[in-house]
């Protein structure tokens, strides 16, 4: 008689626990405890340069926002660009995990988790811009209606305040959506740790169990949220853009704001979807999970909303001319001609012109191509709220009051702050949360199993 | 009163032996899975989930309180343009809007905790039946019934392919 394989051996020695875990579970708890060097590296040099940042913006608080570029009359630069930016990138999150979910979409199940997560650091990166382009950062709180001893009430016919509502609530709906998806995650991860991971995802998971009362709760929760997070995320970029769209300044007083930003911000978060993703599956062989097919997918929503952008460019530029208003004329007539010239070409090349390479499946699925393409997309989308914002305001209606702006170093490092604590949150998600929805990849499985791969 | 364990692999399977016991009368049943099944929610619990009403309640509080606060604040600390009203209903929308899903949404939340029976303490303390494999690809089958039903139970499960039957409590 032959003696039993070493492998089965030693899984009959073991009756402890769970002999055969899911695939599943072990390929993506995987990635919370693998320590790599690459990771640690990576986590020191975004801490660094947060930390550059911060020391910036304490040093601006102390001198004041004098060290930004900031003249005459120009005094919305970088800070608020990045809060735009960041604030577009939350938006791939939403569309990703609610409207996906809502059009039953089921290769969203690879990628939800990431997009959630992205979202919420995304606006607590941008919120961080809040009080930095303030100025008085310990005087943010003016913004909020609370009641004080002047009796004063903020002004809701401002659209910063309707801005402010729509932010907060976006964070917070979404803090809580990227929890309650996360809950049964929570529990998978709880049953398996040991140490002071047993006790974060214990207490974390509160108790679940997965008991079909449960499940129904909290797929119910979860179809809820995703109804009321579509409309959301469609007012929260409209809210953003209406912060231009109502004042008069030339090159904002438009009604095609909102759906032009809301398709720039869907765009530019796919993109950076991608660019987050793309390394982390390479590092963490997620190859399983996140396929090409995915990789396919998004690259066709970006086409999509590239498309968008790329009318929105395109009708802006026949809306100034047809309205024969000259200082309106004047000012695209600038953007593309004058002293923000190369802004404005970057972005049109990088928005428009690149991502039609999407037009052929070989660029789709090509990691590479993806890869380049969604990076340079994010600096295109940068490059959009910048010649939007700074070439809007230097070139009013009276010629004697334009000005030139050009960014400060303090900016710049501040710009480079909100990256590096963006990657450094995102860094510590993977390590702290499964970045797959393993149950709901596992619901996929199953029923595949059950059925023969019929699904 | 003894409590009977079953362990499946197939949600069908678990579905099918829901829908029995619960047409032979045995209505203290849970099912364990590792993820959500139509099938399964079906033949456990059928009724729609109370979560709904959380959330329309949460909207329509959330909508209230947004014009609430608009139109109160406006009238309290005025504003004077020109001969018009204190309060302008159109951007109010936007805050009433805000605040419809806010609420909406952390009531929903509430009512999943609620509905689910949320928060607990840690499975193994206070549920003898869990066991991590129901996190895993297992499913459970929980049925809690009268002392001689037990064999009948038992059969019933391994009719339906239950991997294991065991007796939880007594």
């Amino acid at each position: 008689m032959t003696p039993p394989p070493a492998m089965a051996a030693a899984e009959m020695m073991t009756p402890e626990g769970p002999k055969a875990d899911s695939r599943a579970n072990r390929d993506i708890l995987r990635v919370m405890e693998n320590t790599t060097f690459g990771w640690l590296s990576l986590v020191v040099l975004a801490f660094l340069v947060l930390n550059a940042a911060v020391s910036v913006v304490f040093y601006q608080v102390y001198k004041g926002l004098g060290i930004a570029g900031y003249s005459h009359p120009i005094f919305w630069g970088v800070y608020i660009v990045t809060f735009v930016f960041w604030v577009g990138i939350a938006h791939a999150g939403t569309l990703i995990s609610a409207i996906l979910y809502l059009f039953r979409a089921r290769w969203r199940n690879a990628i939800n988790r990431s997009a959630e997560a992205m979202t919420v650091i995304a606006v607590i990166t941008a919120m961080q811009f809040l009080g930095i382009h303030v100025g008085r950062i310990w005087k943010s709180y003016f913004i909020l209606p609370y009641p004080n001893q002047r009796g004063l009430w903020v002004n809701f016919k401002s659209p910063l305040l309707w801005d402010t509502f729509a932010i907060s609530t976006y964070g917070t709906i979404y803090a809580v959506f990227l929890y309650v998806g996360m809950i049964p995650d929570l529990a998978i991860a709880r049953d398996r740790a040991s140490g002071w991971r047993r006790v974060l995802y214990t207490v974390l998971a509160l108790g679940w169990q997965g008991t079909s009362r449960q499940w129904k709760a909290q797929t119910r929760t979860v179809l809820h949220l995703s109804g009321l997070a579509t409309p959301l995320v469609l007012s929260v970029h409209s809210v953003v853009s209406w912060d231009f769209a109502m004042a008069i300044v030339p090159g904002w007083h438009a009604t095609i704001f909102a759906p032009y930003f809301v398709a720039g911000a869907i765009f530019s978060g796919f993109a950076m979807v991608l660019t987050v993703l793309i390394p982390v599956r390479r590092i963490y062989g997620l190859e399983r999970y996140l396929t090409l097919y995915h990789f396919d997918m998004m690259a066709k929503f970006i086409l999509l909303t590239s498309l968008i952008v790329g009318y929105s460019y395109t009708i802006e530029y026949f809306i100034a001319w047809y309205s024969g208003v000259e200082p309106e004329q004047t000012s695209f007539w600038l953007r593309a001609f004058g002293p923000y010239w190369i802004s404005t070409w970057i972005m049109i090349t990088c928005n428009t012109l690149v991502p039609q390479v999407f037009w052929f499946k070989q660029a789709r699925t090509s990691i590479p191509v993806l890869f380049v393409v969604s990076v340079l997309v994010n600096v295109g989308m940068w490059f959009e709220r910048y010649v939007i914002i700074i070439s809007g305001l230097s070139r009013e209606y009276d010629p004697g009051v334009w000005g030139v702006y050009t960014p400060s170093v303090p900016e710049l490092t501040i710009l480079a702050g909100s990256f590096a604590l963006f990657s450094f949150a995102f860094l510590l998600f993977l390590k702290l949360f499964p970045v797959i929805a393993i149950a709901e990849v596992k619901e996929i499985e199953i029923h595949a199993k059950a059925h023969g791969g019929a699904h | 009163m003894p409590t009977v364990l079953g362990v499946f692999e197939v949600p069908g399977d678990v579905a099918a032996v829901a829908t029995k016991l619960r047409d032979r009368g045995y209505e203290d049943l849970e099912v364990y899975s590792p993820a959500p099944f139509e099938e399964i929610d079906e033949a456990v619990n059928p009724k729609p989930s109370a979560v709904r009403g959380f959330t329309l309640v949460g909207g329509i509080l959330g909508a209230l309180t947004g014009f609430f606060i608009t139109i109160w604040m406006s009238n309290d600390w005025q504003i004077i343009v020109g001969a018009k009203p204190f309060a302008s209903i159109p951007p109010y929308i936007v805050i009433a809007f805000e605040l419809t899903v806010l609420f909406g949404g952390l009531l929903t939340v509430l009512g999943m905790l609620l509905v689910g029976g949320l928060p607990k303490g840690t499975p193994g303390s206070h549920d003898p039946a869990y066991d991590a494999r129901f996190s895993g690809e297992e499913f459970g089958l929980v049925v809690g019934c009268g002392d001689r039903d037990v064999a009948e139970i038992d059969g019933l499960l391994r009719a339906h392919s239950a991997k294991e039957v065991s007796l939880v409590a007594e």
